[in-house]
């Protein structure tokens, strides 16, 4: 129940006094009261240590303080003149707000038609002007208690009121001095920025604290230095402030009040001062929907499916870990998938020299041991900085999928220069021997054990966008984890790739199985530089997807005089100088022409201009085309691929070109979307993320009014056709 | 017989044995570059495990953007989605008795007529209290239910949220602080339950029902006109 009055039942008092508050209606006259003079009144409340009463804009909760006057007739009262409030932060909330002892001081205007009632003391007493006050306040702590008073109090009209004036005084010494100029407030996306103009030179450079008496525009909880930024340029302080998430008001003119830190403020100085600039820029409309567009009717099925992976960011009484089965499951997924990427052509070549590393240690047992575990480390802390690199981006909210190495031709083209390089020197173009300094190269033999351990380094970098179908999922299921578990699942992943080398390692049996080295070495050497020549014709392949047949020829040709420097570089004396600066000006001079080639990125569009009408049937994804499709009433297919998946690109030759297939999606009259994720698109990017994916083959299957079907990574005829049959 | 020489053993010491101490010196030496190179990556996947500990960098929703979706348990230890709901228009209304604001609509029959006429359209209406369990006026579920059964509220479920995890999902800051997601997941309406920010019960009379009005609009398929307004009452009480 609000605290009422004293219980006196002729008049109400002065003072009234709650359980947190004591309140005082006060006056200051020191002039009497008559027309022209200065007349205020005001509601003093001192609060009980902790509690607080509001502000005229209260912040996230609470309540002003409302007064309510009775005056006699030619009395008027003006608006409060609030004194510069306190912030107070509740958690990730603030009020505005006031503690200990606040004098809330309020104008009376007195016209030339008052006429002091004559005392009811009879003839001879004093006139008086009688106040009365009904007033409300939200007083709180942790809790809040909104509470009333009513009040009454005589002024005498001929003499001095001044009781208070040291009250009065400190009230209007709180006020904020007004501005001269008006300033400005620009709406700039998600944010205000405000301009004041004219501020004293006491002001200049301190940092201020920003109270908008407009409620319900700008984040109240937002501190000064994180969430905003102040600036000062002369006299003019200017300030970017984020706009509340859900704010409901769109002011035409904002009045804001600007205030120094206590510590800054002297006594008899301005403390604090108002403006009122207008406000420009247009208000943000109902925000912008979430990058990933897609219809109602999938989102609402999605977020069904994605329900497990917002977990994390979801309410729950429980703590709902990732139960210990399905993270096992993840795991040994996760494990198979690392072991299968072994026979993966981008990773069989590092593989290749791996056993040529072999070949060269055999019947060094500790050495093997060493040189597995030095793979497997470096392997393994490999996968884990990915994968710790990967949640931070995603803590950062950017849409990073797995494989984003392979999707800047800039990658590209010089992982195809340093496979080529490797491919040469297997050949015998050129030994380290001869174009290192000794000192080099001692230190490599010095270090076998770093070269494994970066071979393994390696070994990832090249595999990690072949998402095998065991890792498909484990990787969605990575994204919505802990990152705790996350990592794990990344360190299994890279333990199924470097087992192979670490058992050998550590199974002697093994390693007395290899051959002891001979001749042979020196052929499987020049043998192994071909599976490197793969990989670059392979690398090229995947630059043409993302630059075009000119990108490509440009990175042939700049190969080509890669390899020819290199060559010459091993020549000796003369010669040595005159053909190697010729190549090495040669080079310059075509990078300089026609090197741009090799990092402009072509338009998908364009490149599938080339297609016959094969092609024709396959149409650019957009989230809005979905939702247009679905809205039609059509069934879709959607094919999210990219050009260096290789299993995307076997799909895409066998299931997907399957003439049986495509006449049963025709029967059903299914519409076939291909999303081409070659060059990291982020509204893709978003897609996969809402389907729990984070790497392609991915094909998704979405009937109009049911939740979208999500086939396996290698696509089986069967599957498809049992899938369709459902539609 | 003749090889090639591989790429980084140097010719002298290819066939010679390695002696003991040598070995055991390339072995030390090998140890520490590897272990000085684990610490590295260490330090790199450590940093980048920094950046995950900042909780909540998801900003709450604004009207026109998806709702999102959250697991708890209601009073009678029921677990419900948000999800479960979908194809219905839901209602979140956040709570808490011990909030004067809170009693003023309750007390005064308003949040329960709401909530009866809301749910007689088939309407699911959620309260949800957040207040965290070292607050004084945290009330055990069973408490909260007999409460509610005192006022004679009829809200399809009595939500849980102690941890406050929904709370600062939504951006709930007052009690009461009222949501309306439509069928399809999106909010449609975020503010208070009427627009006289008092605790006085008869202001009640004189306000505008923001709910009533959303739902009405809704139902007749117009679009709503205040979808945004002001929530009045007493900050929630988070878990700090």
């Amino acid at each position: 129940m609000p605290a009422l009055a004293q219980l006196t039942p002729a008049k109400a008092g002065a003072v009234v006094t709650t359980p947190h508050v004591r309140a005082e209606l006060v006056a200051h006259a020191p002039d009497g009261v008559a027309p022209g003079a200065p007349v205020w009144v005001g509601l003093q409340i001192a609060h009980q240590p902790e509690w607080h009463t509001y502000w005229k804009n209260a912040g996230d909760s609470g309540l002003p303080t409302e007064l309510s006057w009775t005056l006699p007739p030619g009395v008027a009262a003006g608006d409060i003149a609030w004194p510069v409030p306190k912030k107070i932060p509740v958690g990730n909330l603030a009020n505005y707000g006031y503690e200990n002892t606040v004098l809330l001081p309020v104008p009376l205007e007195v016209a030339s038609t008052f006429k002091p009632p004559l005392a009811l003391t009879g003839a001879g007493g004093p006139a008086e002007l009688q106040v009365r006050l009904k007033a409300s306040w939200l007083v709180c702590r942790k809790e809040c208690i909104p509470e009333e008073g009513e009040f009454s109090l005589a002024l005498p009209v001929q003499g001095s009121t001044a009781l208070h004036k040291a009250e009065f005084d400190a009230a209007q010494a709180a006020q904020p001095a007004q501005l001269a100029a008006p300033g400005a407030i620009e709406v700039q996306g998600n944010n205000l920025q405000v301009r004041l103009e004219g501020l004293p030179a006491a002001a200049q450079g301190k940092t201020l604290a920003f109270f908008p008496e407009t409620p319900e525009v700008i984040r109240t909880a937002a501190v000064s230095g994180k969430d905003w930024t102040q600036s000062w340029q002369g006299g003019t302080w200017t300030a970017t402030l984020p706009l509340a998430d859900q704010r409901s008001a769109s002011p035409t003119a904002m009045p804001v009040v600007v205030a120094l830190a206590e510590a800054d403020r002297q006594p008899g100085q301005p403390i604090a001062w108002r403006a009122e600039p207008p406000v420009s820029g247009s208000w943000p409309a109902a925000a912008a929907a979430p990058a990933a567009q897609v219809s109602p009717a999938l989102q609402a099925a999605l977020a069904a499916n994605a329900a497990d992976a917002v977990k994390s960011a979801a309410a729950s009484n429980e703590i709902a870990p990732q139960p210990m089965g399905t993270l096992l499951a993840a795991l040994l997924g996760a494990f198979l998938g690392g072991l299968l990427l072994n026979l993966m052509p981008c990773v069989f070549p590092i593989l290749a020299i791996k056993v040529l590393g072999f070949a060269r240690q055999a019947g060094n047992r500790s050495a093997h041991r060493q040189a597995g575990l030095a793979y497997t480390a470096g392997v393994i802390l490999s996968f884990l900085a990915l994968g710790g690199a990967m949640l931070a981006l995603r803590a950062a909210g950017a849409g990073l999928g797995w494989g984003f190495q392979l999707q800047s031709p800039a990658v590209v083209a010089v992982l195809a220069a340093l496979f080529t390089l490797i491919g040469l020197n297997l050949v015998g173009v050129f030994e380290f021997m001869r174009t290192v300094p000794s000192s080099v190269c001692s230190a490599q033999a010095k270090h076998p054990i770093a070269n494994d351990f970066l071979s393994g380094v390696l070994a990832v970098v090249i595999a990690s966008p072949c998402t095998a179908p065991f890792m498909g999922a484990s990787l969605g299921f990575a994204i919505g984890l802990p990152a705790g578990q996350a990592l794990l699942l990344f360190a299994a992943l890279g333990f199924g790739l470097a087992l192979p080398y670490l058992v050998a390692g550590f199974v002697p049996a093994i390693a007395w199985l290899l051959p002891k080295p001979g001749p042979w070495m020196s052929t499987l050497r020049k043998l192994l530089a071909f599976p490197m020549f793969a990989t670059v014709a392979w690398l090229v392949w995947v630059l043409g997807q993302q630059t075009g047949i000119d990108g490509a020829g440009t990175l042939l040709a700049l190969l080509v005089c890669l390899s020819a420097i290199v060559w010459a570089l091993t020549l000796r004396g003369r010669s040595r100088l005159v053909i190697a600066t010729v190549l090495i000006g040669f080079t310059v001079v075509l990078t300089s022409a026609i090197g741009r080639n090799v990092l402009t990125t072509i338009e998908p569009a364009k490149l599938a201009g080339a297609a016959g009408s094969k092609e024709a049937r396959w149409q650019p994804w957009s989230a809005e085309r979905v939702a247009e499709l679905a809205g039609d009433g059509r069934p879709v297919f959607i094919d999210f691929t990219a050009a260096w998946c290789v299993t995307c690109q076997y799909n895409k030759k066998t299931t997907l070109s399957d003439t049986e297939l495509l006449a049963a999606f025709d029967d059903k009259k299914v519409a076939m979307l291909r999303a081409d994720w070659t060059r990291r698109d982020p509204a893709i990017t978003a897609a996969l993320t809402a389907l729990g994916r984070s790497g392609v083959p991915v094909y998704v299957l979405q009937a109009p009014g049911k939740p979208p079907v999500v086939l396996t990574e290698i696509l089986g005829k069967d599957e498809v056709r049992a899938a369709l049959a459902a539609l | 017989m003749e090889f090639d020489q591989p790429m980084s053993l140097p010719p002298s010491t290819e066939l010679r044995p390695d002696s003991r101490s040598v070995r055991a010196a390339r072995r030390a030496r090998a140890a520490l570059s590897r272990a000085s190179r684990r610490a590295v990556m260490a330090a790199a996947v450590a940093l980048g495990a920094t950046f995950l500990v900042s909780n909540n960098a998801v900003a709450a929703p604004a009207v026109g953007q998806q709702a999102p979706d959250f697991v708890a348990v209601d009073t009678s230890g029921a677990k419900h989605k948000l999800s479960d709901f979908a194809g219905k228009f839901v209602v979140l209304e956040w709570t808490n008795p011990g909030c004067p604001f809170v009693r003023k609509h309750y007390g005064s029959g308003n949040m329960p007529a709401t909530q009866k006429a809301a749910t007689d359209k088939g309407v699911v209406w959620l309260a949800i209290n957040s207040t965290e369990r070292a607050a004084s006026d945290y009330l055990k579920p069973a408490a909260l239910a007999d409460w509610m059964k005192s006022q004679s509220a009829a809200p399809t479920a009595v939500l849980m949220d102690e941890d406050g995890m929904i709370g600062q999902a939504y951006g709930a800051r007052t009690t009461p602080h009222i949501f309306i997601i439509d069928p399809k997941g999106t909010l449609v309406y975020a503010g208070g339950i009427d627009s006289i920010a008092s605790a006085r019960v008869d202001d009640i009379k004189t306000a505008v029902n923001y709910v009533n009005q959303a739902l009405g609009e809704a139902f007749g398929n117009k679009p709503i006109t205040a979808a945004s307004t002001r929530p009045y009452g007493c900050s929630i009480k988070y878990k700090t």
